[in-house]
């Protein structure tokens, strides 16, 4: 892993390590109400100051946190438009399939690829460390499986171009 | 042309069942492929041993080269599959372009009559390439194209054309390049940046340079302006003499027609990799979640189970402690054992109870 890389990720770690000290806390405008506070917002003490991560301007991560729960937003770096499809298109298939992690947001926050909701109930479910980890881990596995997505389409095409050129001959 | 197979496959199947059947049949069928070309096919129970053959594609051009009709090169080429088995019929049927008489008592005789029936159902794509064969034969003859460089339009598939542009001691096949989604079109074009890499390569120098460009050639200059609205951009192939002679030429011929077709396949293929390249990686990056909460979660078992095993052990301890305790504050207490004291008490010094004849009366 690059050095900077593993410098923005140990920088996420370390922030959601202390951003994520969630505990069950009912809603206080509604009875018998228990929301995710970031996402409704409905008390503005009950949130906490918004930090923003970036590695540069194409790859940030914003860690948003609340008496109850924790939203991770990132965007991921697209150096083309190749690369831009691929995020696209695997963030996309992985949103539509968000039940199979939980802690998926289906919808990004405006801004960013892909979003994670993060709950008390989740840390009790999931164990804190666990969902650092897993975060993480995704956000390098994306990284890398959108170089080698990419890799492999180029030398696909470059495969089917020496076929196509072989009928000349 | 959208296939790469020369040989229409249902055609094949029908002539080859018509063929291989021992009773006469009378048999009247229609097929239509790729949306432009059409088939009749009919065969009579008085006349077993001949089959009728129609066909009605679209002409690559109705311009400069070709006039109404196929042209003679064509109907000589369609003769050449097999001339004297198949005989061509003079008009066509109506609504057709083509009409052939197989007769299937001369194919008998032949070495291969498969090889020849196979040759009979690829007959589109020998019209198809004839045409652009004749033009590409002619690559220094100026009479042909009438001393004009005027672009040739081609149209073998109504939403795929191309253009054929002659220059001096080379033509020029320009190829328009149409997709219905942004996705598509980013992938042929990493396509056609890689085959303009390979092609520039000294290994593929025989080949014809090819050149992409999102802009229209200059070539193309004037060409009415829905014909040069492209999302994907003009792939342009340079064909010189040395690429068009002997055999080449139908290699060179039959991969230009099928370009279109070649570049969408490789689009649909590469989609279907990136589809299935996800869904693999999905069940990876799920196992990292589970896996890790699936371990904790038998770690804790496993943790809980010994936890309880150990505590009911040690309560049993306990209690056993306890028993050996209460037994020995027992024997503490009885410091004189007399044996059978125990019996003698019971028998001997039991207080005895009185009735009393007296009886009380309850005060209120």
């Amino acid at each position: 892993m690059a050095n900077a890389l593993r410098l923005y990720l140990s920088c996420i770690r370390n922030t959601l390590e202390a951003a994520m000290c969630l505990q069950n806390f009912p809603c206080q405008e509604v009875e018998r109400h228990n929301k995710p506070e970031v996402e409704l917002k409905t008390s503005s003490e009950l949130i906490l100051n918004p930090i923003l991560i970036c590695r540069n301007e194409s790859e940030k991560c914003l860690i948003e946190t609340s008496i109850n729960s924790l939203r991770i937003s990132l965007k991921v770096k697209q150096t083309d438009e190749l690369e831009n499809i691929l995020t696209k298109k695997f963030l996309r298939f992985l949103s539509m399939r968000a039940e199979a992690f939980q802690v998926l947001r289906r919808k990004p926050v405006q801004g960013y690829d892909i979003s994670f909701l993060i709950t008390n109930y989740h840390c009790e479910e999931l164990q804190k460390q666990k969902l650092i980890d897993f975060i993480v881990q995704f956000m390098e596995d994306i990284d890398k499986e959108i170089s080698e997505l990419k890799m492999s389409v180029n030398t696909r095409g470059r495969l089917v171009a020496t076929e196509f050129l072989k009928q000349f001959i | 042309m959208a296939c790469f197979q020369r040989a229409s496959p249902a055609l094949k199947e029908i002539l080859l069942k018509l063929y291989s059947s021992e009773n006469p049949t009378e048999i009247e069928h229609h097929l239509h492929e790729f949306g432009s070309v059409q088939y009749h096919i009919q065969s009579f129970i008085s006349d077993s041993l001949h089959v009728y053959l129609s066909i009605a594609t679209p002409l690559l051009s109705q311009g400069v080269l070709l006039s109404d009709g196929l042209s003679p090169y064509t109907l000589e080429m369609v003769k050449q599959i097999c001339s004297h088995g198949v005989e061509i019929i003079e008009p066509a049927k109506e609504g057709y372009k083509l009409t052939l008489r197989i007769d299937f008592a001369k194919i008998l005789h032949e070495e291969e009559p498969e090889k020849i029936i196979t040759d009979i159902a690829a007959v589109h794509a020998v019209i198809l390439s004839s045409q652009l064969k004749e033009m590409l034969i002619n690559v220094n003859s100026p009479a042909l194209f009438q001393g004009t460089s005027r672009p040739i339009k081609l149209v073998y598939h109504p939403r795929e054309p191309f253009f054929v542009i002659k220059q001096p001691q080379k033509i020029l096949i320009v190829f328009p390049i149409r997709f219905k989604e942004n996705t598509d079109v980013i992938i042929a074009t990493a396509f056609f940046w890689e085959l303009m890499d390979v092609g520039s390569s000294e290994k593929w120098s025989e080949t014809p340079p090819c050149c992409w460009s999102p802009i229209p050639p200059p070539e193309l200059r004037g060409e009415p302006l829905e014909e040069l609205s492209t999302n994907g951009g003009f792939v342009t192939f340079d064909i010189s003499v040395h690429h068009v002679e002997g055999k080449r030429l139908e290699k060179t011929v039959w991969s230009l027609l099928n370009f279109n077709a070649y570049v969408k396949y490789h689009v649909k293929t590469t989609r279907g990799f990136i589809q299935r390249r996800m869904r693999k990686r999905l069940e990876g990056l799920v196992d990292i979640l589970h896996q890790k909460t699936s371990d904790d979660g038998l770690l804790n078992k496993g943790q809980g189970i010994m936890y309880m095993k150990k505590l009911a052990a040690r309560t049993k301890r306990i209690k056993q402690k306890c028993h050996s305790l209460s037994r020995k504050i027992k024997r503490i207490r009885f410091r004189i054992k007399i044996p059978g004291f125990a019996r003698f008490r019971r028998r001997w010094l039991k207080f005895p109870t009185f009735s009393s004849s007296i009886r009380y009366a309850k005060l209120k």
